[in-house]
């Protein structure tokens, strides 16, 4: 399995405050990577950087073989990350996952947008008309898991993504993100506190302590 | 108060009777208020997402100045308008005193710090999840902007509510520069003026029952706004 991610002495320090350290640090191409750590630990630090939103204070990031410098808009749209919280636009249900789409230039989204819903659980009749404020917590995050997975991504990052969810709603997000590994090979990066899901389906994981990787 | 209640009666007679003098201030208005505030939003909503969107050096300044015209008097403002189109004024030569082309300049003074404020508070109040969700699906720099201004809308359109509030409720402007001039700039608040002055409450009277329900429409209309603004 050939290297997705290689992290070389990356450090990260946020006023003066080291919060990431580490020398070494790899993601192989389709497989799925759990992290853990307690809160504080650099987790989202992490994950953020793995997404291209920071960059490290100083060490190198390679993606598929290449040093990343300045991120380019190519490159940000093979990677995508969920969070704990996602933001929802202010649109319907349909027009939310269909909007990645858009972005890439795709017009007829209508089926993409329907099978990504039915992914995670949410019967498209029922939810694409639906409006941003009628969902529950849950629903909302299985939309933006949606939104997500409708743009197949070569890499899916998920920072806590059933935190606050009920049983339900964490089940469907745990099958529909291992099937989009399954069907399309997405590389998947996955914090969670759910030790016993991190450890059923991921290949490897590691555990960060103030900001430096434990093992 | 038989004078005043005599004046209610007076002015349903003078709305359900199509009077063209009371119908002609209230087309000024309509007229006017739909200039400014158009004018308005053209050019106050992309200052204001501007000044809220991006970081630059004199920002602060420039949204206390826009905080600060908020409640710039409208007396104030028809003085300096006067002055700039009146014939010795530097924008003299364009003739607009006492034109409805010239109280729409007022006007727009006084919408643009509304639009420019509210529209700034309003993007500097967004999500901070937006923009990361925005780059974590893809979307180019102009794709944010262009995302980042749909987001606001609702605020947008509050913002266009109360500017258009301000502007259809002012009197020292279209007095000042409009000239209350009878069947072309008279509009609803100059006419209540002169016409209270003159003792004649009824058509006084009526056209203020107009302005009151022009601004339950407005607030009606933006009670569903408002709600969605804060989801």
């Amino acid at each position: 399995m050939k290297d997705l991610y290689r992290l070389e002495q990356v450090r990260q320090c946020y006023d003066g405050r080291q919060v990431l350290s580490i020398n070494e640090f790899s993601v192989g191409e389709g497989a799925i990577v759990g992290l853990a750590g307690h809160n504080g630990s650099g987790k989202s630090t992490l994950m953020r950087m793995l997404a291209f939103l920071e960059s490290p204070d100083s060490g190198k990031i390679f993606y598929d073989g290449k040093a990343v410098q300045e991120p380019g808009l190519w490159l940000r749209r093979e990677v995508t990350m969920l969070t704990q919280e996602p933001y929802l636009l202010k649109r319907s249900v349909a027009a939310n996952v269909a909007y990645g789409l858009e972005l890439r230039g795709e017009n007829n989204t209508d089926d993409k947008v329907a099978d990504s819903l039915a992914k995670v659980g949410l019967e498209p009749e029922k939810f694409m008309q639906r409006n941003w404020f009628e969902l529950s917590g849950g629903e909302a995050q299985r939309v933006a898991l949606a939104a997500r997975l409708a743009i197949n991504p070569r890499v899916l990052l998920l920072d806590e993504p059933t935190a606050s969810l009920d049983l339900e709603s964490t089940q469907l997000i745990h099958e529909a993100a291992v099937s989009a590994r399954e069907e399309q090979g997405t590389t998947l990066v996955i914090v969670s506190h759910d030790h016993l899901w991190l450890e059923e389906v991921s290949d490897t994981i590691f555990r960060l302590d103030s900001g430096q990787l434990a093992g | 108060m038989d004078f005043i209640l005599n004046g209610f009666w007076q002015a349903f007679v003078l709305l359900f009777s199509a009077d063209p003098e009371t119908y002609s201030a209230i087309y000024t208005t309509v007229c006017v208020t739909t200039i400014s505030i158009s004018v308005t939003l053209i050019l106050g909503a992309p200052l204001g997402f501007l000044l809220g969107y991006h970081e630059f050096r004199g920002k602060r300044a420039l949204r206390l100045m826009a905080d600060t015209l908020l409640s710039f008097p409208t007396v104030v403002i028809g003085l300096l308008v006067y002055a700039m189109l009146s014939r010795r004024g530097p924008m003299g030569e364009l003739e607009l005193l006492f034109s409805i082309p010239g109280i729409a300049v007022g006007q727009t003074l006084l919408g643009l710090p509304i639009v420019i404020a509210m529209m700034a508070t309003a993007v500097e109040n967004l999500d901070l999840r937006l923009k990361q969700t925005l780059l974590t699906l893809g979307a180019s720099h102009s794709q944010i902007l262009r995302t980042t201004l749909w987001e606001a809308r609702y605020s947008l359109i509050l913002a266009a509510a109360a500017a258009y509030g301000r502007i259809v409720s002012e009197i020292g402007i279209s007095m000042m520069v409009g000239g209350n001039i009878k069947w072309h700039t008279r509009t609803i608040t100059t006419a209540i003026a002169l016409e209270t002055g003159k003792g004649e409450f009824a058509m006084g009277i009526a056209l203020g029952l107009v302005l009151m329900m022009i601004a339950f429409a407005v607030n009606y209309s933006m009670s569903g706004v408002r709600k969605r603004a804060g989801q």
